[in-house]
């Protein structure tokens, strides 16, 4: 009867925190509302001035990067904190006496589902055709972010997206890259230390932190924002990378440990 | 009134495959229809006219449904 009412205690405390959301609603607008203090305060401010201040085509740009720089910065900060969370919580050794690390052998996976090991035309498909085209296209995302859609976020995606791929077509022996976690999580520090970095640069430049029109190079002041939104966009995007890659490690780390038991 | 009848089946459709995931015996089937799930959100985002978000849901809603494979390959309880 007590585990009864332990097991009530979430659905309870989740049917109060419901209730009020849902007595809240009537006070939100509703969705595309014209009238909606999201529409009405800044959102004008932005489409006017946009391009005048940022040099940025992209309104969602201009705003992500250059007039919330700092909120966007946090967020990358966040990320990496998260993946740095996931390698605690699932790479830490259980046992320190459960040294030997077996690798896991992928031939033994396919061989049960009756697929032969390495002679499949969705390996040859996808390390030929698909990644290729993947990487080109993150890179296009990634300097055309200012202009169209996507930007350093989709970019680094992308780019884990392959290496996920590149890890489970041919894992262990024929790989183009191999990152172990460490140096995986540094690379995700390295990507939000590049956008600090820029920050740094404008305060060098006398400016506010992340104000770009105020960086220490020889350019006009287009051009000046142009890079600093560049800059920016390429650390987020080595950081989501990383930070991919750093899960997808320690899911893998941890099956072997589990493995080992 | 296109664009709200367009919402309103693809919210429904949201709402169907939930309950698929959460009833589904088959972890695997469950992980794979989550798939459907950001895709359909996907959708959901066009609609409302935000591309960029569509883009990384699309983009993230393929690797969280890796991640979730690879974990499921490493356990050794395949149902409910």
């Amino acid at each position: 009867m007590a585990k009864k009412i332990k097991n009530a205690i979430p659905v309870v405390i989740i049917a109060i925190v419901l209730a009020a959301a849902f007595a809240r609603f009537d006070f939100l607008p509703s969705i595309g509302d014209p009238d909606a203090p999201a529409h009405t305060r800044t959102s004008d401010y932005y489409i006017e001035h946009a391009v005048k201040d940022t040099n940025s085509p992209n309104y969602v740009t201009a705003v992500i990067v250059d007039y919330r720089a700092f909120d966007t910065m946090l967020e990358t900060t966040v990320m990496f904190l998260a993946g740095l969370g996931v390698v605690i919580l699932l790479a830490s050794r259980p046992d320190p006496k459960a040294r030997i690390i077996k690798p896991r052998k992928f031939t033994e996976n396919r061989e049960h589902l009756g697929a032969p090991a390495y002679q499949s035309i969705n390996k040859d498909v996808m390390i030929k055709i698909i990644e290729p085209l993947i990487l080109i296209y993150a890179v296009y995302v990634l300097f055309h972010g200012e202009v169209s859609l996507g930007g350093g976020f989709q970019a680094g995606a992308l780019i884990g997206m392959v290496y996920i791929i590149d890890t489970m077509v041919s894992p262990g022996t024929i790989s183009l890259i191999r990152l172990p976690k460490e140096r995986s999580v540094a690379l995700a520090g390295a990507g939000t230390f590049i956008y600090t970095l820029t920050g740094i640069l404008t305060l060098v430049g006398g400016g506010v932190f992340l104000e770009y029109g105020k960086l220490p190079f020889s350019m006009s002041f287009e051009e000046k924002h142009s890079t600093g939104i560049l800059m920016v966009e390429v650390g987020v995007t080595i950081g989501v990378m990383a930070t991919i890659i750093t899960i997808l490690n320690a899911i893998h780390e941890r099956a072997r440990f589990d493995d080992d038991k | 009134m296109h664009s709200l009848i367009l919402e309103a089946v693809l919210l429904m459709a949201l709402i169907a495959i939930t309950l698929v995931v959460i009833f589904d015996k088959d972890l695997l089937a469950a992980v794979v229809t989550y798939c459907a799930f950001s895709f359909i959100t996907m959708f959901l985002y066009i609609v409302m006219g935000a591309p960029d978000v569509a883009f990384t849901e699309a983009v993230i809603g393929v690797i969280s449904t890796i991640y979730f494979v690879i974990s499921l390959r490493n356990i050794d309880r395949r149902c409910k």
